[in-house]
């Protein structure tokens, strides 16, 4: 018998494996941070420079200061923000109780919602856009807050209910028995017992729910117009026949960036727990 | 009086399973009842159903004379343990035991007296600020069986509470059930699946199988006299040896007879055996009233030891006697056997159990 070949791996010493390793690590977060780095580094670019952004030494504030004169870019932000935040809080008041009828009770009711948001599912996000569109255009609130917020509550309440069930599912019903039990209604076993324990998903769900509509760009798009502009349609907005102001840009990607990458660090770790159920 | 009267009680899923079967069962005020079977046998059904969690089918339930088929579990004054604890896991333990009563509207300064007598009971007293996740399995089980006692209810209800303990917790705490019983006497019902548990805890042991009730009595009546082949061989650890035997008449006496053994069928199944006379019944042995060797008591046949089980305190022995394989045990640790040893069993007649092979009701 020949002995066991010893790979690429085994052949290392303790410390060049750690050293290997963190070479490897090292690479691919710069992979992952280099289009944020050069954005940074585009938007602190004069115009003029942004397409040596490699060569040239020159850098400027003017993109930012350009950026917080321009009113219509303030109000996108103000919108966005606002938005995000109306939408996650009235798709989470139906999403909690809808994921947690869906991971508790079973019957007609039950399985009916169940089916209606297996076909929302299953339908293509974009397929949605054009009959929205004309829902919106016949209701006459098209380019309003209420036409982009309506159809955002919408899509997260099919979505979100999903993993509201499954963190649900991973709380142990006997706890509500034993609140029953105690006294409870079966509502009060929901909103004494069975929320309180959601806190963490609940976190998670606020966190990744503001972030999707802060990033949504396709249904702003389509169903927003001169009166409401949001973050994501401006800042595609820079790209017009007369060229395409880089600078700008990325000076506005970077200061969208601060509200999610900052909402992101303080819920992170709900997130993570999140997404392992 | 907190009597409980379940009345030809059916528990149906859906029309396809049929969890409870016409169950009827008096528990009796102040009564420890404990409700043991192998799983899916609907003893936790039941014990569901006393405390409301689920609906029943047909039948009725009544607590201390009330019939409380379609009151809400708040409504029924019961209190439950679960196996798995079911503390309010973003309560302190405080908060946990005061719940309950805090619900009833209860003066905060009687739920504090409520809750420093439990925690004397139950030596709680050191973690009351605690959250269950910083308590041990045993002390979270300790702290719910406090949420019970300080709502002082009319009936306890367990559902395996000691199953998640590791072994010599579970001891531990079989024993304190045992003293919490004495100083809060109170209508229970306990469910469990290991008849250790049934048989030390209970006042009265009721045995489960497919939804229907085998048997209800005394811990003792359950071992003595089963009242089936399967109370039997469920009940008593190791279990029951059981072998079918043809009985016959010999010189006045009844015969049990196999190619291998035989045993003399004592007085006390004599009359009822004799109706079956020339035919074959299931003769069943207790592994512990099996002696190995013994010249006082009536002897059965010669087996092979095959394998022996060194314990400690007594010796269990895997023995053979043509197809019939049989467990003996209680053996004498110092008896100096091997295996492949032949040995002499013998049995007191009078612990022979007799079983119809059809129907496999007992004998008697």
């Amino acid at each position: 018998m020949s002995a066991p070949q010893r790979g690429f791996w085994d052949s290392l010493a303790p410390g060049a494996r750690r050293a290997f390793f963190g070479l490897v690590l090292a690479a691919v977060c710069f992979l992952f941070a280099f289009p944020v780095l050069w954005l940074m580094l585009t938007s602190l670019r004069p115009e003029s420079g942004v397409y040596y952004v490699h060569k040239g030494l020159e850098f400027t504030l003017d993109s930012y200061k350009q950026i917080f004169s321009d009113e219509r870019l303030v109000n996108a932000f103000i919108n966005s923000g606002a938005i995000a935040t109306l939408a996650t809080f009235f798709s989470l008041l139906v999403t909690v109780s809808s994921g947690y009828m869906l991971s508790r009770f079973r019957g007609r009711i039950a399985s009916t919602w169940f089916g209606v948001i297996y076909a929302m599912r299953c339908v293509p996000y974009i397929t949605w856009v054009l009959p929205l569109y004309f829902v919106v255009q016949s209701y006459g609130v098209y380019d309003t807050y209420i036409g982009l917020l309506l159809p955002h509550i919408a899509v997260h309440i099919c979505f979100f209910s999903w993993l509201m069930k499954g963190f649900f599912d991973g709380i142990d019903p006997s706890m509500e028995h034993a609140a029953l039990i105690d006294g409870c209604t079966r509502w009060g076993a929901f909103y004494r017992v069975a929320l309180p324990s959601a806190i963490p998903a609940i976190s998670a769900l606020t966190v990744l729910c503001w972030l999707f509509t802060w990033n949504e760009f396709l249904f702003a798009q389509i169903l927003t117009g001169r009166n409401t502009p949001v973050i994501t349609v401006v800042m595609s907005q820079f790209v017009s026949e007369m060229g395409l102001q880089w600078n700008l840009m990325s000076a506005t990607a970077i200061l969208a960036l601060v509200p999610a990458f900052v909402l992101t660090l303080f819920g992170q770790k709900y997130v993570i727990q999140g997404l392992k159920i | 009086m907190s009597e409980i009267v379940l009345t030809k009680l059916n528990k149906h899923y859906g029309g396809m399973h049929h969890a409870v079967r016409n169950i009827d069962l008096t528990i009796g005020d102040k009564e420890f009842i404990t409700l043991v079977g192998p799983s899916g046998c609907g003893k936790s059904t039941t014990l569901r159903m006393i405390a409301g969690l689920e609906e029943i089918t047909s039948g009725e339930i009544r607590i201390g004379g009330t019939l409380v088929n379609h009151l809400p579990p708040r409504d029924r004054d019961v209190a439950m343990v679960f196996q798995n604890y079911a503390l309010y896991q973003h309560m302190s333990v405080f908060d946990n035991l005061a719940f309950g009563l805090r619900n009833k509207k209860v003066p905060e300064a009687e739920i504090k007296k409520a809750i420093r007598n439990a925690a004397d009971i139950l030596g709680l007293g050191e973690l009351m600020q605690r959250k269950p996740r910083q308590l041990s399995g045993g002390q979270q089980q300790r702290v719910a069986l406090g949420r019970c006692i300080v709502r002082n209810p009319k009936v306890f209800l367990f559902d395996e509470p000691l199953s998640n303990l590791d072994a010599k917790l579970r001891i531990q705490m079989r024993v304190e059930i045992k003293r919490l019983r004495a100083r809060v006497p109170t209508t229970s019902v306990f469910v469990t699946h290991d008849q250790v548990e049934a048989m030390t805890l209970g006042d009265r042991v009721v045995v489960m199988k497919d939804g229907y009730i085998q048997q209800c009595g005394t811990p003792l009546q359950v071992y003595g006299e089963p009242a089936n082949k399967f109370v039997a061989g469920f009940i008593g650890s190791p279990s029951m040896n059981f072998f079918e035997v043809g009985i016959h008449a010999q010189d006045g006496e009844l015969i049990a007879q196999t190619p291998f053994l035989r045993a003399r069928v004592s007085e006390r199944y004599k009359a009822a055996l004799a109706a079956w006379n020339g035919r074959t019944v299931i003769l069943g042995v207790r592994p512990e009233h099996l002696r190995v060797n013994a010249s006082d008591v009536d002897p059965i046949g010669k087996v092979e030891i095959e394998v022996i089980e060194q314990l400690g305190s007594e010796i269990l022995l895997e023995t053979r006697a043509g197809d019939l394989s049989m467990t003996v045990a209680r053996v004498n640790p110092q008896l100096p056997v091997a295996a492949g040893d032949v040995i002499q069993l013998s049995v007191p007649s009078d612990q022979l159990h007799f079983f119809d092979p059809e129907t496999e009701s007992a004998i008697r």
